[in-house]
């Protein structure tokens, strides 16, 4: 069952002339992690406040474990919705020590006890007593998560929970994140505009543009097949190639030559196309079919980001971009040859 | 010859040491030192001669004066500082966080009384409520004893709410939503949210415009003394009056003491609690009024009436009067004249000294460049009535030449208010980032030209809002005009003094009505002054 239904909802704000949110639907099932994706002004926190009940949709509802709490004719405050947050900054109260915090409007009888549970869960049990100005950044995130779980919500919402977070500690609490929120069985849905985030903490990414939804998959599926240029392009670099569809239906005729392709939605031969071909998908190989002259290099430590310049068929040039294990030696005006492995190349619906 | 430079060697590498290394060049060190000792000589040398007041002296003061005068100013100050916090609290709210109609009106409207000193505050309330009163005229009768501790209350509380009302306003606008958005996260309803999340977190803004208000309280003279009330500071100066300068002094010592209180409180309280400011942070929703509208646009129609319409229409039709008997007259100008020229001085002077303070704290922070700064602040912190009686036992003593002066009276408004320019000018020169000193060294500035062509050009607009404040605040200051004036130097605050206290309303109104008008005009730095800390 979802537990979180979103439908055709929309919202413009007062004295805006496009809408923040386009008539989106979206459903969220029980226990999954969901992140909405895309740069700021997308409107995807404004789809988490919808969801919460900090704004009104103009249309559309909104339900939650299966009741309306937004919609025509009706509506349900925030905090009647069953809903937990972790805000931006955390939004700890400064004036409440950690216990205090995560036992805000708890039942008196099982708040103690419900407290113990939740910081154990979140690995701070001994902070009780700790103003949130005593503790660390990483650890003021798990007091405000052990807060929003502490009241059992149906769901628990994130607002950009690691924009807060230094590069170390946002890596170490995407997993620790993931694995207390599984343990929990909570459902939640992120908010997030960096891609690696996305990746690294969901289970279904929704990337949005302009109000709507652009691409809803695994982390997998979109960034491997991204079904458009916006998704190709905000998940991880690309290269974009025109090109057709090949004979064989399996690969595509590019500019620069022919990709094998798995996922070419079934388009018959011959169709003009867009495909999508990741740096990642294009390997050096001094056999490869492509060939073409290093313009730049950056070295940074997983691998080596090459711009190489190669030849169209017709005699102009352009870039393309190719990862090289960082043990390859790769200087610029080398010529190089490498070749496309199919796993990462996609053709995008246009 | 070698034990002297070696000495002389040890005592620069300390030098160096205190400054963690970068000490700053002679000439601003030096002036930075002349400055702190400069501001903090009144109230040390008040301190100091205390000491000679003779044992029997301080026993006989500290017997029978102090503790009554010690009940007098406390349950005032005491008074005063709780009703302020509530109404400026209150009225904080109502125009922050509801849909008041016409908050933007409100939301000035409110601010006005700080530019409305309370002794002409106490001036317009003695013609309504006063024994011979507008009230009396009409009625025959008075809800109000003006000269009573009611009275002074209710005058300090109606032009000294504004400090509670803006230091918690600023706060409230910092905290913005997210709190209360979390609360409401957690099962509270918005009015419970606002109870229990919201307020907790404005008690630090909430103290901190109460511990202005109480300083403001144990410093006022002019108030107090019209509606005849006794504090510390009517108490020092009639000491003054009768030239027992000993005694006064003695009593100014208290009256530090009791200062030193307040601010060690307020020490305290800042470091309780840190609300760290949200950066990302949406405003918060305005709770709608409802039903409960008209009685709030009720309330701030008595607010904005008691506090501004009521005291500006008490001096503009005395001055009405006073024009038609001719009160706008050669000796009035005079009068304006020399005001403009001594609080001019001041502001000139407080903006020099501002700046070499200023850049020592910023840009070679240590225990001197504190040091100093805390001394300047001496005078600001403490009641002018003191800075007045420091001087006047210095002068007369140790520099007779500048005694009786008016050079004197702008040194006494440096003293008292030259850390206005230093608080302007730091916020400045805090947005400066001291990278741009270095690349101007780069560049090849000598110190002494970055700070030239670089540090003054860039805090120039600060340092002149700084140098605005000073002005308006020596125009207004009362008790170290009085005592200080040279003879037959009148300031405008000195003609609003003599000729009330005499009734004579139609020449008092005219120079308030200018006072209240100048302080208008900085008003708008004020608030943005609030709004930024």
């Amino acid at each position: 069952m979802a537990d979180i239904e979103l439908r055709d909802v929309t919202k413009i704000y007062p004295g805006a002339s496009t809408p923040a949110v386009d008539s989106l639907s979206l459903s969220v099932d029980h226990g999954h992690i969901v992140t909405l994706l895309g740069p700021s002004g997308c409107g995807k926190t404004t789809t988490l406040r919808l969801v919460a009940g900090f704004e009104r949709p103009d249309a559309g509802s909104v339900l939650i474990g299966g009741a309306v709490v937004a919609g025509p004719g009706a509506w349900v405050p925030p905090e009647r919705r069953d809903i937990g947050m972790v805000f931006q900054e955390h939004a700890l109260f400064p004036h409440l020590d950690v216990a205090g915090n995560v036992g805000f409007n708890l039942p008196k009888n099982d708040r103690s006890a419900r407290v113990d549970e939740v910081l154990d869960l979140v690995g701070l049990t001994g902070f009780e007593r700790r103003m949130p100005h005593e503790i660390s950044g990483g650890q003021q995130q798990r007091v405000a998560l052990a807060r929003a779980l502490a009241r059992r919500p149906v769901v628990v919402l994130f607002d950009e929970p690691f924009a807060s977070l230094d590069a170390d500690l946002r890596v170490s609490m995407r997993a620790e994140l993931r694995r207390i929120l599984k343990a929990a069985g909570t459902t939640a849905v992120f908010v997030s505009h960096d891609q690696s985030d996305a990746l690294a903490i969901s289970d279904t990414i929704v990337v949005m543009r302009d109000g709507r939804i652009e691409q809803v998959g695994t982390p997998r599926e979109v960034y491997q097949f991204p079904h458009t240029r916006f998704v190709a392009d905000f998940v991880g670099r690309t290269n974009l190639f025109e090109g057709r569809i090949g004979t064989d239906g399996r690969s595509v005729e590019t500019e620069i030559g022919s990709a094998s392709c798995r996922h070419t939605h079934s388009l018959p031969p011959g169709t003009p196309v867009v495909v999508s071909v990741r740096a990642d998908s294009l390997e050096l190989d001094a056999e490869g079919p492509i060939v073409g002259r290093v313009k730049e290099t950056t070295y940074t430590g997983r691998a080596i980001d090459a711009v190489v310049e190669v030849e169209r068929a017709d005699g102009t040039t352009r870039d393309v971009m190719v990862h090289a294990h960082p043990e390859q030696v790769v200087v610029c005006g080398d010529i190089v040859r490498f070749r496309v492995l199919p796993d990462f190349v996609a053709v995008i619906e246009e | 010859m070698r034990a002297v430079a070696t000495a002389r060697g040890t005592a620069t590498a300390l030098w160096s040491r205190v400054w963690g290394g970068r000490p700053p060049g002679g000439w601003l060190s030096s002036f930075g030192v002349l400055i702190g000792l400069v501001m903090v000589l009144p109230v040390w040398y008040v301190v100091w001669r205390s000491a000679f007041a003779g044992a029997e002296r301080w026993l006989r003061l500290l017997d029978d004066r102090v503790p009554s005068l010690l009940w007098s100013t406390l349950s005032l100050a005491g008074a005063v500082t709780v009703l302020a916090a509530i109404a400026g609290t209150l009225l904080a709210i109502l125009v922050h966080r509801t849909d008041l109609p016409g908050r933007r009106v409100w939301r000035w409207l409110f601010a006005v009384p700080l530019a409305i000193p309370p002794y002409v505050g106490a001036m317009a309330y003695i013609v309504v409520f006063g024994p011979r009163g507008w009230l009396m005229r009409w009625t025959g009768s008075t809800p109000l004893d003006m000269y009573s501790f009611a009275g002074a209350l209710f005058v300090l509380t109606v032009f000294t709410y504004p400090y509670v009302y803006l230091v918690v306003g600023a706060a409230i606008s910092r905290l913005g939503g997210t709190h209360e958005e979390a609360a409401r996260s957690l099962g509270l309803g918005p009015v419970a949210a606002l109870r229990r999340v919201t307020v907790p977190m404005l008690r630090p803004a909430i103290g901190a415009g109460a511990i202005l208000v109480a300083l403001y309280v144990l410093s006022d003279f002019g108030a107090v003394a019209m509606v005849r009330y006794t504090t510390f500071t009517s108490a020092i100066y009639y000491q003054m009056g009768g030239f027992d300068t000993a005694s006064a002094m003695v009593l100014s010592v208290v009256l530090i003491a009791l200062t030193l209180i307040v601010l060690f409180a307020e020490g305290v309280t800042r470091r309780r609690m840190r609300v760290t400011g949200h950066t990302t942070s949406r405003p918060a929703e305005a709770f709608s009024l409802g039903r409960w509208k008209g009685l709030a646009l009720a309330l701030s129609a008595i607010v904005g009436a008691i506090s501004v319409a009521v005291p500006v229409a008490v001096l503009a039709y005395w001055s009405w009067i006073g024009a038609g008997l001719g009160a706008f007259d050669d000796r009035f100008w005079r009068f304006a004249f020399n005001t403009l020229q001594v609080a001019g001085l001041a502001a000139l002077l407080s903006m020099v000294a501002a700046l070499p303070v200023v850049y020592l704290r910023s840009r070679h922070p240590s225990v001197v460049s504190s040091l100093i700064e805390k001394l300047a602040y001496a005078g600001y912190a403490l009641p002018g009535v003191i800075v007045a009686v420091g001087l006047i036992a210095f002068g007369v003593r140790h520099v007779p030449l500048l005694y009786g002066t008016a050079g004197m009276l702008a040194l006494a408004y440096v003293v008292r208010f030259a850390p206005q320019a230093m608080q302007s000018a730091g916020a400045s020169l805090a947005l400066v980032s001291p990278k741009v000193d270095e690349a101007a060294r780069i560049q090849g500035l000598s110190p002494g030209g970055v700070l030239a062509r670089v540090i003054v050009p860039l805090t120039l607009p600060g340092t002149l809002a700084g140098g605005a404040l000073v002005f308006v605040s020596a125009i207004k200051e009362l008790p170290a005009t009085l005592l200080l004036r040279p003879i037959g130097f009148d300031t405008l605050a000195v003609r609003v003094w003599v000729e009330s206290s005499e009734a004579v309303y139609h020449l008092a109104a005219p120079p308030a009505l200018l006072i209240v008008a100048m302080s208008v005009l900085p008003l708008k730095l004020l608030l943005d002054r609030f709004g930024k800390d």
